[in-house]
């Protein structure tokens, strides 16, 4: 269905100033008034303007769905029904990712599960870039097909809303009460087909400097010494592995009280020389560059064996978070690089 | 499905100061735990934190648990200040057990040094129990000097069956200490070998290091690798592949393992560390 974009954002942020009973939370990219320049994701409109189109925001959408620091025994509390609106197709992709991760056969997150189901997903199509996106380098689009409850992508002055599950359908319903809608013609999903492939021409001209690959196998062939090279600037922050919408390690905390046993989780990093160090000292990533080495491998082989899936999104977050400036993207294309001319080198001997 | 993270609360009954560095502690769970020798638990000291251990009891008793912890960090030091009486929780069991079906009649060789006897002793003692199942069983233990050795009180019993050979080697007697057994490096025991490497299992636990020697040895003189069963230890703080810490390449330490086949982890990084 086709809803004009003032309507949309009238009934947003009536939704989010708690003035229509349909969500208890709703969450949206916005740039706070005090900081135009950062795109974040926030619940009050009164602090900035919503931007649900534009590109990802700060934060990824992970920290709503597996906090920072949750108790995970005993069972977490009841928790409240959550929207959040403008996710980026990056944001899905890692979303997905999770879900393999937490909800599975063997093992069910119970925080996350509850989070899960009590959220909401309305995606949004990227109408901008940010200087670090490459979602185009690993597979992905700047827009969504799959894996939200419902999708919106601005045409013109208009949105065409697409709707996927039930909670999607119960948004579009609650939408129709306050907006005036109208059916998608023809003509609107021939302009929006046009303009997503505009989009991803976008992403893929910023990038071409940089290596696209179906086959990462090389980063773990790969001597130790670009390694060395690309992680030289690297001080070991974590900054990257916080910000990444796929990255879940933790740390079980007991926090007992009395006769009552109670654990809590909280974000680790694989970066921290203290990860995987055992009781007497040693690790098997005693240096920072074997630490840094992890994280790439991580991404580009051991999630893909685990979950079937690359663990990066492409949405850049690492590159401007780290305070060292290392680019993601060149760090992969430099270590492809070398590992290619190591390759020939060979050959030629 | 039941929370993963649940607690079973357990009481401390008793308190065996094994070694000056190395204590059993027998706990007594507020339910039985049933668990497959070579399995872990987590362990947890309220309010202080847990880690992983595997019993040192035998997998055909699931009322009490004996857990033989050495003192080398945060966790273990609280636990070597706990008392009897105390309360501790346990989660688990977790990850993959020795295969006792394959070693049913064979020589089954038993490789293990310090700690690394805790695991060992639960494996040992769950063979015992049906002991005429295996052809034979040879138990080489190792430990850094007469002081250092641990179930001492048990080693008479376990001498006592006909096809089980029990050996005991310490790295250095100091002067003053009474030892008439085995001196040297634990490796050193295989030259006293008297089964067929080529089709028969061996078991190894130990310090990192040890592990790895051991290993080569073990391929030295003929062991398949896919009969050398090793018990990694890394970092396992959830138990079921969740936390990512004990990642081995593909394998999770505490998923997948902690009992692996040597050829299983062979090209995996940092294995012995």
């Amino acid at each position: 269905m086709i809803v004009k974009a003032d309507d949309l954002f009238a009934f947003l942020t009536r939704c989010a100033k708690q003035e229509l009973p349909y969500y208890s939370r709703v969450f949206f990219p916005q740039r706070p008034f005090t900081h135009p320049d950062t795109l974040v994701l926030g619940n009050n409109p009164d602090l900035g303007i919503l931007e649900i189109d534009s590109y990802r925001p700060v934060d990824p959408v992970k920290l709503l769905l597996y906090g920072v620091r949750e108790r995970v025994y005993p069972e977490p509390r009841k928790i409240a029904d959550q929207l959040v609106i403008g996710v980026k197709a990056c944001d899905l992709h890692a979303i997905e990712l999770l879900d393999r991760a937490m909800i599975n056969e063997q093992f069910v997150d119970a925080a996350y599960e509850a989070w899960r189901k009590a959220t909401t997903i309305i995606s949004c199509d990227c109408t901008a870039t940010a200087p670090t996106c490459h979602c185009t380098l690993v597979g992905g689009n700047p827009y969504s097909e799959s894996g939200y409850d419902a999708n919106l992508a601005r045409i013109g002055d208009d949105y065409l809303l697409m709707v996927a599950t039930a909670k999607g359908k119960k948004f579009a319903q609650a939408l129709q009460e306050h907006a005036h809608t109208t059916a998608a013609s023809l003509d609107d999903r021939k302009r929006l087909a046009q303009f997503r492939k505009k989009m991803t021409q976008k992403v893929e001209k910023k990038n071409t400097k940089f290596r696209r690959s179906e086959d990462y196998s090389g980063l773990r062939k790969s001597g130790m010494e670009p390694w060395q090279i690309e992680s030289k600037e690297c001080v070991g922050c974590g900054a990257c592995t916080h910000i990444c919408p796929t990255c879940y390690c933790l740390i079980l905390n007991d926090e007992s009280k009395g006769k009552r046993f109670v654990k809590v989780r909280s974000y680790d990093s694989c970066q921290w020389h203290g990860y995987a160090r055992v009781a007497g000292g040693g690790t098997p990533r005693p240096h920072m560059t074997d630490r840094f080495r992890n994280r790439y491998l991580c991404k580009f082989d051991y999630m893909p064996s685990n979950f079937d899936r690359l663990g990066c999104t492409g949405c850049g977050r690492c590159t401007d978070a780290c305070p060292a400036k290392i680019d993601f993207r060149s760090a992969v294309h430099s270590i492809l690089k070398s590992e290619k001319t190591v390759q020939i080198e060979i050959q030629r001997k | 499905m039941s929370n993963p993270y649940r607690v079973i609360p357990a009481t401390i009954t008793e308190v065996i100061q094994e070694s000056p560095m190395i204590r059993t502690l027998k706990l007594l769970p507020e339910e039985p735990i049933v668990f497959k020798t070579g399995q872990f638990v987590e362990l947890s000291i309220p309010s202080v934190g847990e880690g992983p251990f595997t019993p040192s009891s035998s997998h055909y008793i699931s009322d009490w648990m004996d857990i033989t912890i050495m003192k080398t960090g945060f966790v273990t030091e609280a636990v070597h200040r706990a008392q009897v009486g105390d309360r501790v929780g346990l989660r688990g069991p977790y990850g993959s057990h020795y295969p006792l079906d394959k070693f049913a009649g064979k020589d089954v060789l038993i490789l293990g040094g310090g700690c690394g006897l805790a695991p060992l002793r639960s494996l040992f003692t769950t063979m015992l129990h049906d002991v005429e199942r295996y052809n034979s069983i040879t138990f080489f233990a190792g430990a850094k000097s007469p002081k250092d050795c641990i179930y001492k009180d048990q080693v008479t019993g376990w001498r006592q069956f006909a096809n089980v050979r029990f050996v005991r080697s310490v790295d250095v007697v100091p002067e003053g200490d009474q030892w008439n057994e085995d001196v040297g490096l634990v490796t050193k025991l295989l030259a006293k070998l008297d089964i067929d490497p080529k089709t028969n299992p061996a078991v190894v636990c130990g310090p990192p290091l040890m592990m790895k020697f051991g290993t080569w040895e073990l391929l030295k003189i003929g062991f398949q690798e896919s009969n050398i069963y090793l018990s990694m230890e890394k970092k396992m703080y959830c138990g079921f592949g969740q936390c990512r810490h004990c990642v081995m390449g593909k394998y999770y330490a505490c998923k997948d393992g902690p009992v692996f086949t040597y050829d299983q982890i062979k090209n995996e990084e940092g294995i012995w560390e």
